[in-house]
């Protein structure tokens, strides 16, 4: 009995031995932010871990809001290292950066991206305008004798008699999404300052002017789609009445199977986005933590393979996944600031 | 007085026969219910199967193209002093996508413009450069030689090979072009097409690109995972199962924690993944998406299970072994750990096995604490993040590339011989050591 | 060096001190161990206790002290200090008299006692997290607008600056989602379960039953996010194109698919309770009704069925336990919309399915969307309680009607 309660001793210690004694710190890179940069964060991640001299960076779609959130918690070993974002960094966020201690943050500009509206291809798609969109989703719409209604509109047939009687089912980005943002911005501002006076608001009464004309309607006409754009375009193509709203790339991967509709006349294509024709469009954004930057192995080059021509040039690998690419003074200005690890300087565009 | 006249029952009469042949017919329409009960169930179960395996089967499977590359000795450059890993590093970097677009283009010499390039080059997989790297850095002989390889195809290639996508669908529903369509008809013509074993899918971590990923990474984080789970949860779950049974007294206190852990066996998981998220990220601050993380949710989820299998394995153990051991002099604890323990192990190990499974397939208190981001390495210890296979399944089944659905298929396929191995194992313990009292 | 490789130390002291302590018992009687009070081993075992347990305690303490500023040499030195002292004094204490076994096993008993109050320390944490983030939650939200409000638009405004749903919280639309589906999923499985149940235990011929029950077996070990996938892919478009020539509008979401294959998950769950229940009513009560000359048929509908009904009545409870409870194959077949609806055609949102997408981007625990998840998950955790406690008396009860 004692040789075996010796035995049984060691044999728990050896086995005890076996298992992995834990790091201190961290060798991975943590990414997380916007769902519509996501395709090509990954994809740049898996490309920079192939090259073998540093692990795959992790990557994890929250949403660019929800990303930047994170982002802004610290400098420690267990808050992200890079954000991704669909949109610019607002100014309260750089402040809550700052208040956490995440002080330097370097930006790079990726290239471009068109907010489309899509619909599945076994459906009629339906030609809009700013001023219509606004009308089918804000939240409350002027009743036409100078007082505002809650959204009356139940088919798009409702908002203008030319189109078909189908009922409005827009599935689109939840409040944590840059998409989210922009869409807001882009469509339903722009739709509401076509209403002159709502426009007037603007300079009278900014804050119910920003509640009237960015607010989405909550009866379930738009239904907040989560984090997951892939999941939309699934929904679509089970549902060919219903309306999503994604990035570019989301439209250009599944071609097959879903079509854009047009936004005051202009098609949703690459040569329109690239050009500015069409109005829905903006920008895509990286930022980076300077402070994890040297501390975080990878974190560098990772940033400047994102900022490369390979990558991001016109003939990169993600312009074939969908991005649209930035001209070429833009990108090589960011290539220079993601080398040098520029600080951001929000006054400079 | 008088009694009521007994009137016998004439079985014979029309009226008996009929309600006789009514209750018959009730009998044959109620038992033929139950048989059409079954027959649904074994039909969904078998539509459940079949489904999974149509979609599934074609995931080993992938299509790999012959091309005959030059390898320019110059495309490697290196010094003559390299060591091992300047060598590997060199070989790893180089410019490996040119010869595999100049052995197509000489395989198709009218070919020129930049797009129609593009396209023609769009045919082999992304990763057909990395494996030629492999096999350069295996065997650099290659170097400076013309070889003939076998190379893997592009994911939609591989669709349209395998027969899951039609070649003759209209423009702007195809994802291929009619010229890259008549290249690959031409590649099979000249037999230089084929569909081997798919051990991409068995051997590397998850991808971005439906040809290249596999599920070694998701298959060992849960295998991380259910090892922190196991070496927390079974010595724990025996132990307190030992105490409840034989050494806890009788009152209100033991009675309170025996409704508590039937309670807790039967809450569901998701509520298990609400408490890993409050207390081991929040407020312990572990590391996100690690197995360590994962297992320490699923120990707490599988501990009263394996309390309650632990129990039933105990109480098993007949009256007599335990007067046997204490008439001979035992203490309490020397009969238990001499003589029941042993016992009741095989009954123990059995509901472990069980627990186990169920632990693997549980994906929802997973997702709660962020085993869901895009992990490509695999996981090479407790604290890395990793995802495990049924959260892999998850995502995969969102993914937008057609080649994911048969991918998310085969994922499932895996995950179910998974199961049933440990299944089998635990019926195979249950007849062979199990013994009836 | 690390947390782990500490704790490995503590171990491999005590280890020494087994061996130590054990060799030293031997030493005092001259190799006699019948001279010895308790078997060697014991002896060995009570200094490895006194080693390892205040070496263990000391790393244990500075972690929960000091969380993520751990001080590896403070917890070197005081577990080593505690560790050495430990072993010292109880080598010392080692005399051919020393009761060594019962010490150790009072220990050992002590210990087990701890593991099983660990399972209510689980109870506990559960119930404490999620009221102590619910109660943060109703500081913000009203309890009667989110017990009793028909309107659910959780996703507010992540910044100051921005615009997003007014953050209406009320629960009543998704409490009515969970209804819907789990009814859909009990209409499934109550009849064909317990109609399974029945021939199989009456009808069946032994062969029929070898098929089935590990047919029913595998049905249960499928793993939910295999059902979802199913779900997801074949049932939804199935039935959506089915509706589509019924002249049907049914959406890709609607509740039917989901709750369809959540009643095939949970038919093995039912079947194999109702079994339990229908074999336990005893022979004499079957016996006799045969003996009257009733049919099978009549004999399970007149004597069997209200016999078992306690027993029956508790699986089908707990089925629902199971059914609310269910995560995945709602999060992939059905739908975000909070929508107040009793067609089963529609698309409508679920708890479970709520809490996931709640919890999953904005991650910060002070928001009163991501508090809302843990009221939902407190109470989803009170409903399944109080099923599962009804469930389990019940059969209970019923048990004891016959024993």
């Amino acid at each position: 009995m004692p040789k075996q309660e010796f035995r049984a001793a060691w044999l728990l210690l050896a086995l005890a031995l076996l298992v992995p004694a834990s790091a201190g710190a961290r060798d991975q890179i943590r990414i997380v932010g916007s769902s519509t940069v996501y395709p090509f964060a990954t994809v740049v991640a898996e490309t920079f871990g192939r090259a073998g001299t540093f692990k795959t960076p992790i990557v994890e779609s929250t949403g660019t809001g929800g990303g930047l959130k994170l982002f802004c918690s610290g400098v420690g070993v267990q808050d992200p290292d890079i954000a991704t974002a669909s949109r610019r960094i607002k100014a309260s966020e750089v402040e809550l950066c700052a208040k956490n201690g995440v002080t330097a943050i370097t930006e790079v500009k990726i290239g471009y991206d068109g907010i489309v509206l899509a619909h599945s291809k076994k459906g009629a798609g339906i030609p809009l305008t700013r001023r219509e969109i606004f009308l089918a989703l804000a939240k409350e719409i002027p009743a036409g004798n100078g007082t505002l209604v809650a959204n009356p509109n139940r088919t798009w047939r409702d908002v203008d008699p030319k189109f078909p009687d189908q009922k409005i089912e827009v599935l689109g980005p939840p409040p944590t999404s840059g998409t989210r943002d922009a869409f807001n911005e882009l469509a339903i501002e722009a739709g509401c300052k076509t209403f002159p006076e709502l426009a007037a608001l603007e300079a009278s009464d900014n804050a119910r002017f920003k509640k009237l004309c960015l607010s989405i309607r909550e009866d379930g006409a738009y239904v907040e789609a989560g984090e997951n754009d892939n999941l939309i375009v699934q929904k679509l193509v089970a549902n060919p009445k219903a309306v999503g709203v994604f990035g570019y790339s989301f439209l250009s991967q599944n071609m097959d199977v879903i079509a854009g509709d047009t936004v005051e006349g202009v098609v949703p294509d690459f040569d329109n986005i690239a050009s500015g024709k069409y109005p829905l469009s903006r920008p895509l954004y990286i930022y980076v933590k300077n402070a994890h930057a040297a501390s975080i192995p990878g974190v560098r080059e990772y940033v400047i393979e994102f900022a490369g021509e390979k990558a991001i040039g016109e003939f990169g690998y993600l312009v074939d996944k969908g991005l649209i690419p930035a001209p070429k003074a833009e990108r090589e200005r960011f290539r220079a600031d993601a080398a040098k690890l520029t600080v951001l300087d929000l006054a400079k565009p | 007085m008088t009694e009521p006249a007994f009137v016998a029952s004439r079985w014979s009469s029309p009226a008996m026969q009929a309600r006789l042949r009514r209750r018959y017919r009730a009998e044959r329409l109620f038992s033929g219910l139950g048989l059409l009960a079954i027959g649904i169930a074994l039909a969904a179960l078998v539509l459940l199967l079949v489904s999974v395996f149509a979609r599934g089967w074609s995931a080993f499977v992938r299509t790999q193209l012959r091309l005959d590359v030059t390898l320019d000795a110059a495309l490697v450059s290196l010094p003559a002093d390299a060591d091992a890993t300047a060598r590997a590093r060199a070989i790893r970097s180089a410019d490996w996508a040119t010869p595999l677009r100049e052995a197509l283009m000489k395989r198709f010499p009218d070919v020129t413009e930049r797009p129609q390039v593009r396209q023609l080059a769009a045919l082999l997989s992304s990763g057909a450069t990395l494996e030629l790297a492999d096999r350069v850095e295996r065997d650099p002989s290659l170097l400076g030689r013309s070889v003939s390889l076998w190379l893997p195809a592009d994911d939609e290639v591989d669709l349209v090979v395998k027969g899951r996508v039609a070649r003759d669908l209209p423009e702007g529903s195809r994802r291929l072009s009619l010229d890259q369509l008549g290249w690959l008809a031409q590649l099979e013509s000249q037999g230089r097409v084929r569909r081997t074993l798919n051990t991409t899918f068995l051997v590397s971590g998850d991808s971005r690109e439906p040809e290249q990923a596999g599920i070694l990474g998701a298959v060992v984080g849960s295998f991380l995972t259910l090892v922190v789970t196991l070496a927390i949860a079974l010595p724990l779950g025996v132990a307190a199962a030992i105490y409840l049974e034989e050494f806890a007294p009788r009152n209100r206190w033991t009675e309170l924690i025996e409704v508590n852990i039937n309670n807790l066996a039967a809450v569901p998981s998701i509520v298990f993944g609400l408490l890993g998220l409050a207390v081991f990220l929040n407020f312990l601050s572990l590391p996100r998406s690690a197995p360590l993380v994962g297992g320490l949710t699923l120990a707490l989820m599988t501990l009263p299970t394996l309390i309650i299998a632990g129990r039933s394995a105990i109480k098993a153990v007949p009256e007599g072994v335990r007067e046997a051991a204490r008439g001979l002099g035992a203490s309490p604890l020397q009969v238990m750990g001499h003589h029941v323990l042993p016992l009741a192990l095989p009954g123990i190990l059995t509901g472990t096995i069980l627990g186990m499974a169920r632990a693997l397939g549980e994906t929802a208190p997973l997702l709660m604490i962020g085993m869901v981001a895009f992990v490509v390495d695999v996981p090479g210890g407790f604290r890395d993040a990793a995802t495990a296979l049924p959260v892999q399944i998850f995502l995969w089944a969102d993914s937008p590339e057609r080649g994911f659905v048969e991918k998310t298929s085969g994922a499932i396929l895996v995950l179910l011989a998974f199961l049933i191995a440990m299944n089998g194992l635990a019926i195979w313990l249950r007849q062979r050591f199990e013994r009836k009292w | 060096m690390g947390l782990f490789a500490l704790a490995l130390l503590v171990v491999a002291l005590a280890a020494t001190s087994f061996w130590l302590g054990r060799r030293r018992a031997l030493a005092t009687v001259a190799g006699r161990a019948s001279a010895l009070r308790s078997l060697p081993g014991y002896y060995g075992w009570y200094a490895a206790l006194w080693c390892g347990l205040p070496g263990l305690a000391a790393v244990l303490a500075c972690l929960l002290f000091f969380g993520g500023a751990f001080d590896l040499r403070l917890a070197l030195g005081a577990s080593l200090a505690l560790s050495l002292a430990g072993g010292a004094l109880a080598l010392r204490a080692i005399r051919p008299g020393f009761p060594a076994r019962v010490k150790v096993e009072r220990a050992v008993g002590i210990g087990l006692m701890l593991c099983s109050t660990l399972a209510v320390l689980v109870t506990v944490g559960i119930v404490f997290s999620l009221i102590f983030e619910t109660g943060r939650f109703f500081e913000r939200v009203p309890i009667q607008e989110f017990l009793f409000g028909l309107h659910w638009s959780p996703q507010t405004a992540l910044r100051a600056d921005q615009v997003g749903s007014s953050g209406s919280f009320g629960a009543v639309p998704i409490f009515a989602g969970t209804l819907l589906v789990t009814l859909i999923a009990m209409g499934v499985s109550v009849p064909i379960g317990l109609l399974a149940a029945v021939y199989m235990t009456f009808y069946a011929d032994p062969r029929l039953r070898a098929v089935v029950k590990p047919a029913l077996e595998i049905l249960a070990g499928v793993p939910t996010v295999v059902y979802g996938f199913f779900a997801a892919l074949v049932v939804a478009p199935a039935l959506r194109s089915f509706g589509v020539t019924l002249g049907l509008d049914v959406a890709s979401e609607s509740a039917l698919a989901a709750g369809l294959v959540m009643g095939v998950m949970i038919i093995p769950f039912v079947s194999s309770l109702s079994d339990d229940a229908i074999t336990a009513v005893p022979q004499s009560l079957r016996e006799g009704s045969f003996g009257l000359g009733a049919t099978r048929s009549e004999t399970i509908r007149h004597v069997i069925l209200p016999a078992a009904l306690p027993g029956i009545a508790g699986a089908c409870l707990l089925a629902v336990s199971r059914a609310v409870g269910e995560t995945m194959i709602v999060v992939m077949a059905a739908g975000l919309a909070a929508n107040l609806t009793a067609n089963p055609l529609q698309a409508v949102t679920t708890v479970t399915l709520q809490i996931v997408t709640l919890l999953t981007g904005d991650q910060e625990f002070d928001s009163a969307k991501t508090l809302s998840a843990f009221a939902l998950g407190l109470v989803l955790f009170c409903v399944t309680l109080v099923l599962n406690v009804i469930a389990l008396r019940t059969v209970q009860r019923y048990r004891e009607k016959y024993d």
